[in-house]
């Protein structure tokens, strides 16, 4: 090839710059180090708000948990709990059970209303849908549905047999749980139930109504054999005194 | 499939559709492979035959599918408003394409399976609505680009039920990627993240490559029904926000309207379904994608957004000297 040709090939080539900045965020997504470890997860469940909030529980309620090894180690299940009005029960149980299995543990129920929707979510909240319910449980996750709300802390509500539903649906086992609450004392119990079958067999809708039933009954009983909720003083409000 | 199929690929202009054409090529069961767009192909491909034709150019885009008288179409064909096009023409082009395509579709004898292009905005984001739908969730769109997939996604059942042949949609999440021209991942790549205040809800993304496979195998699979694709995990924008580096701006309620305006005049216009996301979330349930698709996406949604944050920017290079 002749030097001429050759110059005027090379004056045909136009060299593009190369940008070879760093990139802006590290390419390693357990370093980014912004927020190391704060993240949510598939339903937008925050693990250090949650924490946040436990250690806030803390400082209201002494929880006893018990009946945890009730519950499966993995996959979904329903716990359905008593429900006194104002003593967000939900929230409370949700926590006090996560930490007692180490698992997340979400409750029904939430508002969908900004800004108090999105922090419910970001606690684990879920509406109380039996689809969205349904969804949760396949996905296997633990789950806490309130009964209706009672002034009585020794009463139950009517159970959501709908939400109830949503476990035959998807073969997930239903819990019944026991929480024993005041607005005065510090002290509070939570008991986890064995999976409830349903006692007949029932191919259609009734089945739920007659779980659901059957669960409000067993919270009844275990409210009963927690004992007296009205008994006590505020006084384990303080620190000596503390503790169930 | 036992004999190689003829295969049409709408919108293969895209980065999606030229990457979807590309896994085509290296299939088995892929014989004859033909795509149509108003742009050419983002990427080399080998086998496909390529028609740019415009989407309103209704009788050349009839003619030269019947002629080719595909098994399988995959309608890709789909415009996000402010991805490519604003959102009346992106509303235009994707209502032509509609009709056009899987009009045409519909008149061929061999025709077996249709997969079309969706999303998760067909769940809506109304007060009440489920956190995760999954495919079973009721379709009630809430914004503009959500009943333009609906409306595709009706078109192509009715036309499925009509002639007989099965017809699935893949219900993907934002699909961000190094050259997908996302409106969600402009913003998030601004120096200045706008994020709600009041309730900075999660989100789920996934990756163009999870895409492809995806509309790959709903075609080999013949998808019958939708199927949600989207990536493991969540983000919200302040946390994308504070992952790439950027500077996250609180916003309450009136300043929306500035910051939305201010986005655009920088480059990255905010359509209604990407606020949408911002306010209410966009999350779905994938517990279905592996028993209907054959595989998960590998890539979680944190991976994803640090992948969009470690992805260089475009170098613009001015014109050297005027060439004869």
């Amino acid at each position: 090839m002749s030097g001429t040709a050759a110059d005027a090939r090379d004056r045909r080539v136009v060299t593009l710059p190369v940008d070879r900045r760093a990139p802006t965020a590290p390419a390693d997504p357990g370093a980014a180090s912004h927020s190391p470890g704060w993240h949510v997860d598939d339903w937008g469940r925050d693990p250090v708000l949650v924490g946040a909030a436990a250690a806030l529980a803390g400082l209201r309620w002494s929880t006893t948990v018990g009946g945890t090894d009730h519950l499966p180690a993995r996959g979904g299940a329903l716990i359905v709990v008593n429900h006194r009005r104002g003593a967000l029960t939900p929230v409370h149980a949700a926590l006090a059970l996560g930490r007692a299995t180490g698992r997340p543990v979400r409750f029904v129920g939430r508002t969908d209303v900004a800004p108090l929707g999105a922090l419910a979510v970001r606690l684990g909240g879920l509406l109380a849908r039996p689809d969205e319910v349904a969804g949760a449980l396949r996905s296997g996750e633990l789950l806490v549905v309130p009964a209706a709300p009672t002034l009585d802390p020794r009463q139950v509500g009517r159970v959501d047999h709908h939400l109830v539903g949503a476990a035959v649906a998807t073969r997930t086992p239903v819990h019944p749980g026991a929480v024993l609450s005041t607005p005065v004392r510090r002290a509070a119990r939570i008991e986890v139930g064995p999976a409830r079958r349903s006692s007949r067999h029932r191919r259609g809708p009734l089945a739920e109504v007659e779980l659901a039933d059957e669960i409000e009954a067993d919270i009844r009983r275990m409210l009963g054999e927690l004992g007296g909720a009205r008994t006590g003083t505020p006084l384990d409000w303080l620190p000596w005194m503390g503790g169930p | 499939m036992a004999a190689r199929r003829r295969v049409l690929v709408s919108g293969m202009g895209g980065d999606l559709g030229s990457r979807v054409a590309a896994l085509l090529e290296q299939e088995d069961w892929v014989g004859e492979l033909v795509g149509i767009d108003r742009d050419p192909p983002r990427r080399r491909l080998h086998r496909a035959r390529f028609h740019l034709i415009h989407p309103h150019d209704h009788d050349r885009i009839v003619d030269t599918v019947t002629a080719f008288d595909p098994h399988v179409v995959v309608h890709l064909a789909v415009w996000e408003p402010h991805s490519r096009a604003n959102p009346a023409t992106a509303r235009r082009y994707t209502d032509d394409a509609a009709t056009s395509f899987l009009g045409a579709a519909a008149e061929c004898r061999s025709l077996e399976t249709v997969v079309v292009r969706s999303g998760i905005e067909v769940y809506g984001r109304a007060r009440g609505a489920p956190t995760r739908p999954d495919e079973d969730a009721d379709v009630a769109p809430t914004c503009a680009y959500g009943k333009t997939l609906a409306d595709i996604e009706r078109t192509a059942r009715a036309i499925g039920e009509r002639v007989g042949v099965t017809v699935g949609a893949i219900r993907m999440a934002t699909v961000l990627g190094p050259h997908v021209p996302s409106p969600l991942g402009r913003l998030l790549r601004m120096p200045v993240v706008p994020f709600s205040a009041l309730a900075d809800p999660p989100f789920a993304v996934v990756e163009d490559v999870v895409v492809a496979r995806a509309f790959v195998a709903a075609a080999h699979r013949r998808l019958a029904g939708p199927v949600n694709v989207v990536a493991n995990g969540a983000v919200t924008a302040l946390q994308a926000a504070r992952r790439g580096g950027r500077i996250p701006l609180p916003l309450v309620g009136p300043e929306w309207a500035v910051a939305r305006g201010v986005s655009a005049v920088l480059g990255a216009p905010v359509p209604d379904h990407v606020m949408e996301t911002l306010h209410r979330g966009r999350l779905a349930d994938n517990g279905r994608m592996g028993e209907l698709l054959g595989f998960t996406s590998p890539t979680t949604t944190m991976e994803v957004i640090d992948a969009l944050y470690a992805w260089p920017s475009v170098v613009r290079v001015p014109p050297r000297r005027a060439v004869a």
